[in-house]
Order: structure tokens, then sequence, then C-alpha cells
């Protein structure tokens, strides 16, 4: 199969921060329409594929600090690929769902990805490493602006952007971070800190959306609210939340090496055993280790590997394995090949 | 049939739940099954979201409009029971066809207020700088409340001259 090398390329928010680093990524999403065309979901396809010319012809001309964006129609994307887009973050579930007159426009290193004809005409979203929701909004907020020289956005004093659906009106900012609590985990305390979030008006989500659970002890936290604050609230907000599961986080690592540290070096080792060993793996278990590793890295007793946390996480996932691989595999195989992508990964340092 | 889950394993664990009255199905493997459950509480949010919606809308609807010729959006053609069914609005338009019904939905889910985030560049500075005056208006409020009357004094002076300048171009134009 001939592969699309845009596709290919590494994502930048799966670069390495800083170690330790619980705070694994940053994500804005902007919620646009265009004034006087209706939603997407009740476009007929000819409508929808007028739309969808319009709004690409906007996204790729636009220049965001020296960087162009690169549309992909999802129509014209094999179904592997798609899965490749949905493992990287880049696109929704549900935009692959129904392929036609949708796409996403990306940039070279994937920093920021253009839902075209999801649930609204447009959603923006920039994705950078580590705990930078200020850069990643400013990221944002620049490339929304420069649309806006070549679209009209549907917006109302009152309301502000109006969405689709009412609850991503106002600012249509839905801003997020992805956490990596295993400390938490392995000392029972993560619904404790995590179940308060909700009645803060922030959501908590696992690694892969909505109902997805929490594999690798990983969360995505966001905030629900829309309407009624400024993006500035809104992030700092979050922020300040983020910097107190943070907190805990490291609180349960220290009370670890003070209190356990046996069972924690052995946990981490275990992990690192299996991954270099293993003949077999399965998604999940690949999850659950690595992230067991990842403790073990952050916490000075193992040693970093070349490949980061983050990209194992992605590569090791059913369709980037097979588009790195190159073939179609049955889950038998995969297991077996993503034993051997692990092994490989974590013999080299 | 694969777990909903994992996509990998045979389902052979089949829960279904009843949110809101609706029942939701879930076809999983049993590994999968065992951490639904270990997280279930914890998610249920997310879960529940397109349900807890569509409730919200139906509670604002009035029962007595489904007999009669409901008014649909001059842009878009949807009705309200169109809009309740899908969960969605059809176009910009319909916020405004709506609107008594839309309130309290909005209300509902983002506790009430005005947008007072980001304004489009080409809706004008003369709309940023009314929404400007009134988050200088909220913040003067709430210093005076806290008694920091010399912060308090500079936002003044800066509603002051804000205020001034909007008058001048008033008479000039």
């Amino acid at each position: 199969m001939e592969r699309n090398e845009l596709l290919l390329q590494q994502s930048a928010w799966m670069e390495e921060t800083d170690t330790p680093s619980v705070v694994l990524s940053s994500r804005i999403r902007l919620a646009r329409n265009v004034e006087n065309t209706p939603f997407p979901h009740v476009l007929s396809a000819e409508e929808a594929a007028q739309t969808e010319e319009t709004l690409v012809e906007a996204l790729e001309s636009v220049n965001i600090e020296g960087e162009h964006l690169k549309y992909l129609s999802l129509d014209r994307l094999m179904p592997v690929e798609r899965q490749v887009l949905i493992e990287k973050h880049l696109i929704s579930p549900a935009l692959a769902d129904q392929p036609q007159a949708r796409g996403v426009a990306l940039a070279k290193d994937h920093r920021m990805a253009v839902m075209v004809n999801e649930e609204d005409h447009l959603r923006l979203q920039v994705l950078l490493p580590g705990n930078q929701l200020l850069e990643t909004y400013r990221l944002a907020s620049a490339l929304d602006d420069a649309l806006e020289g070549y679209l009209d956005f549907a917006y109302r004093e009152a309301q502000g952007y109006v969405t689709a659906c009412p609850t991503n009106v106002g600012t249509g900012l839905r801003a997020s971070v992805m956490v990596h609590l295993p400390a938490l985990a392995m000392t029972n305390q993560v619904q404790q800190v995590l179940g308060a979030l909700t009645h803060l008006g922030l959501a908590v989500r696992g690694l892969y959306g909505e109902g997805s659970q929490a594999f690798g002890h990983i969360f995505q936290v966001s905030n629900q609210i829309t309407l009624g604050k400024s993006e500035e609230d809104i992030l700092a907000h979050l922020g300040a939340v983020t910097g107190q599961i943070v907190e805990h986080e490291m609180q349960a690592r220290e009370a670890l090496k003070q209190q356990a540290s046996l069972i924690l070096e052995d946990k981490v080792w275990r992990a690192r055993g299996i991954l270099q060993n293993a003949r077999l793996l399965t998604s999940e278990d690949t999850l659950h280790l690595l992230s067991h590793d990842r403790l073990g890295i952050d916490m000075g007793i193992l040693q970093k590997s070349k490949r980061t946390f983050a990209t194992l996480l992605v590569e090791s996932r059913p369709g980037c394995l097979q588009y790195i691989l190159e073939r179609e595999l049955d889950p038998g195989q995969r297991d077996a090949e993503r034993a051997g992508l692990i092994r490989k990964a974590l013999s080299e340092f | 049939m694969l777990c909903q889950h994992c996509q990998e394993r045979e389902a052979n664990v089949h829960i279904s739940k009843s949110i809101n009255g609706q029942i939701e199905e879930l076809h999983l493997c049993e590994q999968c099954a065992k951490k639904v459950q270990e997280a279930h509480v914890l998610f249920q949010p997310g879960l529940i979201l397109p349900d807890f919606l569509q409730a919200l809308f139906g509670f604002s609807q009035m029962p007595a409009q489904t007999t009669q010729e409901e008014e649909a959006c001059p842009r878009c053609g949807m009705t309200i029971s169109q809009i309740t069914q899908a969960g969605k609005l059809g176009c910009s338009v319909c916020y405004e066809t709506f609107e008594p019904q839309l309130e309290p939905l909005v209300r509902r889910i983002h506790g009430g207020g005005r947008h007072v985030g980001k304004i489009p560049k080409r809706k004008g500075a003369a709309l940023r700088e009314k929404v400007e005056l009134s988050r200088l208006k909220e913040q003067l409020k709430s210093l005076v409340e806290q008694e920091n009357f010399e912060q308090a004094a500079i936002v003044r002076d800066q509603i002051r001259q804000m205020e001034q300048d909007q008058g001048g171009e008033l008479h000039g134009a």
C-alpha cells in the first residue's frame, strides 16, 4: 500500500517535554461555524460538498506563523488511515464514521488539526506536548484569527460563537490536558481526586474519548462550561486544577517511594521485564505496562528509551501498528507484532 | 460480535443500563467489562451526556405543540421537535427562531450568563469596547466589595475615560 507521508510524521504532541511529566499533552479545540450555512448534520450531500470546498479553500490559504495546512479528505483515505488519525488524536471517531464531504486540515507536525464538517463546520484543534495550555490557546486563537480573514463566523453578541450543540456555545472552547496518574491509581486515589472534578465544572474521560476507560492510567480533563466565562478564565481554572492533580500525583509517588519502595521497584522492573521479553502483547496490557515503565523512568529507577511514552502508546494501537508495518494483521498477529515493536523500542536507549 | 471497547476480542459480557429511562446496551469482552465496572461511576457523566441533553430539550418543550403546526426555522426548516430528536440545532438562525425554548436550556447547561469571551475582529471595535466596559464595571464592583479602594479608583478612571471617549465619538459623528 502507498502510505501517506503526512500521516507517518511524528506528531509534536508526542514529544517529551520534561521528566517527570504528569501532564503529557495540552489541547485546545475551538468550534466555529460559518454564517448563512446550516450546520453539517442538516446539509444534503451536495451542500455538504460545497461547504467543504469553501472551508478547504480558506484552510489551505491561511499562513499561521509561517505554517500552512494540508487538507486530507477522509473519503480518499483508507480505513486504516482514518484509524491512524483517530489514534493520534487528530480526528474524532464521529468524523471517521461518515467520511463523505469530511476531512482534516493538518499542519506538518500535527500541532494544528482542523476537522471539517464534524458536528460544527470547523473544529480547530491545537495539540502541544506537556503542560502548556496558554501557548496552546495562543496558537489556536491565531489560527482562528487567520481563518476569520476568509470566513464569516456565526456569532451573536449574547451567545458568542454559535454551535450545533448548545453545550459548546459561547467561546466554543474545549481545553483539555492529558494526565498520567499511575501512583494515584496504585494507591487507589484516582476516584477520590478525579471524582471531585465534575463538581468543578470539569469532565474526565479516558485516553480515547467519551466512553472509553482509563487504560494506561491516562485521563483527559476538560472544561464543560463554554458560555459566561472568558477564555482566560476557563484556561486559568483548568490550569489551577491541573496543578492540583499534578501535586496529588507527585505526593502519591513520594509516598510510594517512602513507604513501599520495594513494591514500587518490583512493579516497574516487572513491567520493563515483560515489555523487553514478551512475545505476545495485547494493546491494553501494553498500555498498562508502558504506564508502569514510564513511572519507573520518572522516578529515576529505569533508564529512558529513545522512543517517548506517548509515541509508544500510539504506535502500539491496532491502526498505527498495521500502518507502520504496511500490512493487515488479525488480532493474534497484531499481539505478536506489537510485542516485537515494543521489544525493539526498549532496546534503544 | 467484537468487544465494543477493545475491538479485538469476542464480546461475551452483555450489560444493559437504564439511564434517564433510556436503555443502553454494552457488549464487551471479559477483560474490558471488569474495567468498565471499576471506572463506571467515574465516567458516568460523559456517557449520559446525549441522554441528558435530550431530557433537557424535552423538558422545555410545550406538550401542546405536537398537535398544531410547529414553527420551523426560516433558514434551515428545522422544528423544535426535530432539534430535540437530533440534540442539535439546524443553523445559526435557530438561535433566534427558538430563543424562548433555548434560553432555559442554555441556562441549565452553562449556569446562565452572556458571552464574555473572544469577539471576532470583523464584528467591529464598538462591540469589543462595550464588552470591555462591562468587564471593567464588574471588576470595579468586586474591588469595592473587597475594599480595595486604591485599585478601584484606577479602574473607575479607566471606565470614565472609556465613557468619555465613546461620548466624544458620538458627538463627532
